[in-house]
């Protein structure tokens, strides 16, 4: 949509005041309106992905979760809601509280990139919340409704609560761990230990800068039984602080489609008025750069 | 000499006791397993009234160990002067035994046979189990209700409907008149009684798919009459209703069947008084694959019946304190231990001679990787590791290695006999024979067979031609449990040892690296060139074989590694065995047609076509009973784990630097021809420096005790159990008691390092903050927990300190955007800005 912008606006503008010079190819007015056109174009790209990422993805967040929430409610009412250990990814696991923070969101299963624009998700090769064992739930920090934003604000002590298929279990906070910091020893018997981990950064605008992953342990005296698991390995893109290659092709389909919106825009402005155009353009542009948007998502780490 | 002192002297008291119905009791005990012998009878009342003896047999029951028994232990039984059996069944468990003739019923009751017990203690039929009500309730027409005819059956019992007063009808779904039925109750520990006329008023733990098999037995007498078999005793644990425990008494009951006595022949019952005095269709020592239906006079149907019930041989059994007893009595907090699974079968009996003496501190024993066990160790997180090896740490932290336990793997196995010839009890390996079934050589199934490189290859063990010259007469049946071991999927130093084993075989080796055997067959490609010794054995096969299958195409997963299926802990494995019952990961099923497919663990193997094979602990392997391969060494010799060779295995091991473990040099091993190559020394191995002294005391009391009352072979508390070879102040294993006693007195010391003054000592521990090179799998990756295991005897791998991941993309990328779209747009502004001040547009 946005390398359209200018010529067609330019055009138009020409149409409406045609007292002003037009550019002449060669001139020093023409590369500094090109320019200017390319640098107006980064812009809005740059400030929409930045919107977008820290506003507009807490919308889509927000309505995943509802959708979750209201699935997972009604798999908790009808007892089918997964214990392990296979669970296909993206499905409602956990609903996790934080009674602290004010945090109430359902955790789905997987921590790849792309899993975790829909909330906090869980890593697939550790036993479920509320489970005996160490279980793994990665959230975002500063983008897609930002679950995990004021996790490092938890001290010892805090009440962490999951409710899963297996039932509640309340996690006391054992502290906020950072690299370098000694590993809490392993839970034995029935305990049953629920580590979050997401990102932090440092300095100035800290909040935009998640560089380092951060962990907070929690445990709870007794856990749910764990159902046996085989060995499990999961790629490399769910691990902390990695990325979704995986993501690569689709984001090629959807920068060629966008190519194609601005052609075919184009084109039809050459036939219907500006406004017409724009008019039945405008929200596929729209719906493009938002999917888009949630594609590059999947490339970047995926705790921030 | 002193089984003839006990002899005496029970037969002193047998003579002072009045014993119940017995004809002619001649109880020998041993101090740990049980004999008696009894003069079992059967007769028939004549018409003149006078009662004749038709058969009569001396039987004696043997049982290896009675006392102390734990979770699910099996104990052997044997007998001889029984009556021979026919119509052998090939499962002789459960209902599936129903249809022999003579067999020798044997179950577990609770209470014991001891008049002088209170009466709620006192065994009877309602108190022994049963897993099916076909064991307990019978309906027969009038013309073979034959034990309305038993000669010692109470009037009650020879009324049309018996066993309960009133009788059920409608509960036991039975509302004829004419019939005649015959309910034997099942009375729980609490009380309850189930009625055990149909599936659902039978106890939940008969319910159909519970989680244990049935234990119970119809076993087979041999032509000679004798017989023998190994029986799986529960605990209140796997068996609540019938509730066994240290604190509750229990018996095994064995009832050898001889038929039925009958009352004089009446003219009104004459057909049921014929059938009363059956004695078999079938000849002895017959088959029975059609499950025809048999002389019921002479079938173990009415164990129940006061002539069967008579006869019956109770053995008194006494269980052990069980393993939550720390956690019941013992409030204080354990000190837990982390380390090799090798060591559970001892900690068993170990544990409880800690928490229950106040002078002890509470010791407690995890199962985990010995790698991560020392790195926890070594960082302080754990106060001692079991560990079965040197490890490589921090030369600035001293370790000291207290040899604990001389145990070892073993390969555990069951199989059957063809024909119904009952349970193989030997087998013969070789180190290529395990590197074949380790390296997914054989194909298993036909689509596995399509896997390129192995066309040639023998489906399962049981046909290739190099192990059925080591074990001739075993079944030619391809089968897809037989293609492959059981083993860990963890990293273990059981792995190091069995994988060691291979290394040291040249015909091993060549194998491995591409060579074909004398047979023809080759490795899988995918294990081809594969490094061994290992301690992590990797699933290396990626083949998918092309399926037309519904499911196989919606679970497109490699073929062979769900075979292979291996499990994070060795007692997993020595339960498949137990259970006969592959970990093999093949089954297509689906709650309903709607359903997806998905892939589940195969179903039990039957009894009768048994072939499995398991790495085992040696102690899980002799506590549930498992037979164990005996494995090729030095000069075509094969060696079976026991004491002996476990012996001139460790006679072998030379000691290293001061506090240092042993090794078993692998050049001596391999010329040794009596050495068993499974042997292990397990170490419990705990810093001499900077630990605290009240964990160095506890560390150096645990050492010292079980160096000395811990080696103890024996069933109690503080003991040692089988599968471990005692550690002695003489002998080829003094060398190890020896250098137990010095470590236990360093850990106690603790010197301070000379290194470092304590001043300097955070400086110093914060530069090794690294872990060791050496620290278990993905060091690199999210530092709390690498994949693992979740079962609470495998605490997750932990690396002591938290590691850093950080992403620099996720770092700068939003401010920089930010940055960039600000920046941008100014630009652009001013631009268009000066554009317009000139006039242009």
């Amino acid at each position: 949509m946005t390398t359209l912008a200018d010529p067609v606006g330019l055009r138009r503008r020409q149409q409406r005041r045609p007292e002003r010079v037009a550019i002449r190819p060669g001139e020093v007015e023409e590369t500094v309106s090109l320019v200017s056109s390319a640098f107006a174009m980064v812009a809005i790209v740059s400030l929409w992905f930045v919107l977008q990422a820290l506003l507009l993805s807490g919308f889509s967040e927000a309505r995943d979760q509802h959708l979750l929430y209201d699935r997972f409610r009604h798999e908790l009412a009808a007892a089918t809601a997964p214990t392990g250990p296979a669970v296909p990814p993206g499905d409602p696991v956990a609903l996790l509280q934080v009674p602290h923070l004010g945090l109430s969101q359902v955790v789905v299963e997987g921590t790849a990139s792309g899993d975790l624009l829909a909330g906090p998700g869980h890593r697939r090769d550790t036993v479920l919340p509320g489970q005996q064992g160490i279980s793994l739930v990665y959230g975002r920090v500063g983008t897609y409704g930002a679950p995990f934003r004021h996790l490092t604000s938890l001290q010892k002590g805090d009440q962490i609560v999951t409710q899963t298929g297996q039932g509640r279990t309340v996690y006391v906070v054992d502290g906020v761990r950072r690299a370098g910091d000694a590993l809490p020893a392993p839970p034995t018997g029935e305990q049953a230990r629920l580590t979050l981990v997401s990102a932090e950064g440092t300095g100035r605008l800290a909040g935009l800068q998640a560089r380092n992953a951060v962990y907070v342990d929690a445990t709870a005296a007794h856990g749910q039984p764990a159902p046996a698991r085989g060995a499990t390995a999961i790629p490399s893109s769910e691990r902390a602080m990695s990325a979704d290659t995986a993501a690569l092709p689709m984001l090629a389909l959807v920068l060629g489609l966008l190519a194609a919106l601005a052609l075919a825009v184009t084109a039809a402005r050459q036939r219907f008025s500006g406004a017409l155009v724009w008019v039945v353009a405008s929200p596929v542009a729209i719906a493009l750069s938002w999917f888009t948007t949630d594609v590059v998502m999947r490339l970047l780490p995926n705790l921030i | 000499m002193r089984r003839l002192a006990a002899l005496a002297a029970v037969a002193l008291m047998a003579a002072a006791l009045p014993w119940p119905q017995a004809q002619a009791v001649a109880p020998v005990a041993a101090s740990d397993g049980f004999t008696r012998t009894k003069s079992l009878t059967r007769e028939f009342v004549q018409p003149d009234g006078t009662t004749q003896e038709v058969d009569r047999r001396d039987v004696t029951v043997n049982v290896d160990h009675t006392t102390d028994l734990q979770t699910r232990e099996r104990i052997h039984v044997s007998w001889s002067g029984a009556h021979p059996s026919g119509a052998r069944a090939s499962n002789p468990y459960a209902e599936n035994g129903l249809n022999q003739e003579y067999p020798v019923v044997i179950m577990q009751c609770r209470g014991v046979d001891d008049p002088s017990a209170p009466a709620a203690q006192q065994l009877d039929p309602t108190t022994c189990w049963t897993s099916t009500k076909l064991q307990r309730s019978q309906v027969q027409d009038s013309t073979a209700a034959i034990w309305t005819r038993d000669l010692y059956a109470s009037d009650a019992d020879r009324q049309v409907k018996s066993g309960l007063d009133p009788y059920p009808g409608a509960a036991c779904d039975d509302n004829s008149a004419t019939f005649y039925a015959h309910v034997t109750p099942f009375v729980a520990a609490d009380g309850k009684v189930f009625k055990g006329c149909t599936s659902g008023t039978m106890p939940p733990e008969a319910a159909v798919g519970s989680s244990f098999p049935p234990a119970e037995q119809e076993a087979f007498t041999n032509t000679d009459g004798t017989g023998d078999t190994w029986f799986e005793v529960r605990t209140d644990v796997e068996n609540e209703s019938l509730g066994c425990s240290y604190k509750v008494a229990c018996s095994l009951v064995v009832i050898p069947i001889m038929g039925l006595s009958c009352v004089a022949e009446d003219p009104a019952f004459a057909s049921v008084d014929a059938a009363c005095r059956g004695t078999g269709q079938f000849p002895e020592g017959s088959s029975n694959f059609a499950n025809q239906g048999v002389d019921p006079a002479v079938s173990p149907v009415y164990w129940w019946a006061a002539s069967n019930w008579r006869n019956r041989i109770s053995v008194p059994l006494a269980f052990a304190t069980p393993p939550s007893v720390c956690d019941i009595v013992d409030d204080r907090a354990p000190t837990p231990f982390y380390g090799s699974e090798l060591l559970s079968q001892a900690a068993l009996q170990w544990a409880p001679a800690f928490c229950l003496r106040k002078d002890r501190f509470k010791w407690q024993q995890n199962s985990m990787p010995d790698e991560a066990a020392f790195t926890q160790m070594q960082q302080g997180v754990s106060v001692a590791a079991e560990v079965s090896g040197p490890r490589d740490g921090d030369p600035d932290k001293p370790v000291g290695y207290a040899p604990t336990a001389v145990t070892g793997f073993a390969v555990s196995f069951v199989v059957d006999k063809p024909d119904n010839g009952g349970e193989v009890t030997s087998l013969r390996l070789n180190a290529r024979l395990l590197a074949k079934l380790l390296t997914e050589s054989y194909p298993a199934t036909a689509r596995g067979a399509t896997h390129p490189g192995l066309e040639h290859n023998p489906l399962s063990l049981n046909l290739d031609p190099e192990f059925r010259a080591l074990n001739p007469g075993l079944g030619s049946i391809a089968q897809e449990a037989a293609s492959t071991l059981m083993t860990l999927s963890t990293s273990s130093d059981v792995i190091s040892a069995l994988t060691g084993y291979l290394a040291r075989d040249a015909d091993a080796v060549a194998f491995l690296n591409g060579n074909a055997d004398p047979w023809g067959m080759t490795v899988n490609p995918s294990y081809r060139g594969i490094h061994v010794p290992t301690n992590q054995w990797p699933l290396l096969d990626t083949f998918v074989p092309a399926s037309n299958d519904d499911c196989l195409k919606q679970n497109p997963a490699p073929y062979l590694p769900q075979v292979a299926a291996p499990v994070g802990t060795l007692r997993q494995i020595a339960a498949a065995v137990l259970d006969g019952w592959p970990l093999v990961a093949t089954k297509c099923e689906r709650p309903s047609p709607t359903d997806p497919w998905k892939l589940g663990r195969v179903d039990r193997q039957g009894v009768g076509t048994r072939f499995l094979l398991g790495v085992t602990t040696l102690g899980d392997a002799e506590r549930f009973g498992l037979h164990t391969a005996s494995l090729a060494v030095a000069d075509g010799a094969y060696v079976a784990p026991d004491d002996a060779s476990m012996e001139a295995a460790i006679a072998l091991a030379k000691p290293g630097k001061k506090y240092q473990p042993f090794t078993i040099p692998g050049a001596a091993l391999a010329k040794s021809s009596t050495a068993y190559p499974g042997t292990m020394i397990v170490y419990t191995a705990a810093r001499l420096t900077e630990l605290p002294k009240a964990d160095a005391s506890k560390v150096a009391q645990f050492i010292d005790i079980s160096s000395t009352e811990g080696q103890v072979p024996g069933r109690g508390n503080g003991q040692l159990p089988e599968g471990y070879l005692p550690i002695r102040g003489s002998g080829a294993t003094k060398p190890l008691y020896d250098a137990a006693r010095a470590v236990a007195k360093a850990i106690r010391a603790q010197k301070t390092p000379k290194a470092a003054a304590p001043a300097t000592k955070p400086a110093a521990s914060s530069s090794a903050v690294a872990p060791p090179a050496a620290v278990a799998p993905p060091a690199a990756a999210p530092a709390p927990t690498t994949p693992v295991v979740s079962s609470s005897e495998t605490p997750p791998l932990v690396s002591a300190r938290t590691a850093a991941v950080s992403s620099s993309l996720g770092g700068f990328l939003l401010p920089a955007l930010l940055f960039v779209g600000i920046a941008g747009g100014i630009f652009s502004g001013f631009a268009r800005l000066a554009l317009r001040r000139r006039g242009v547009r």
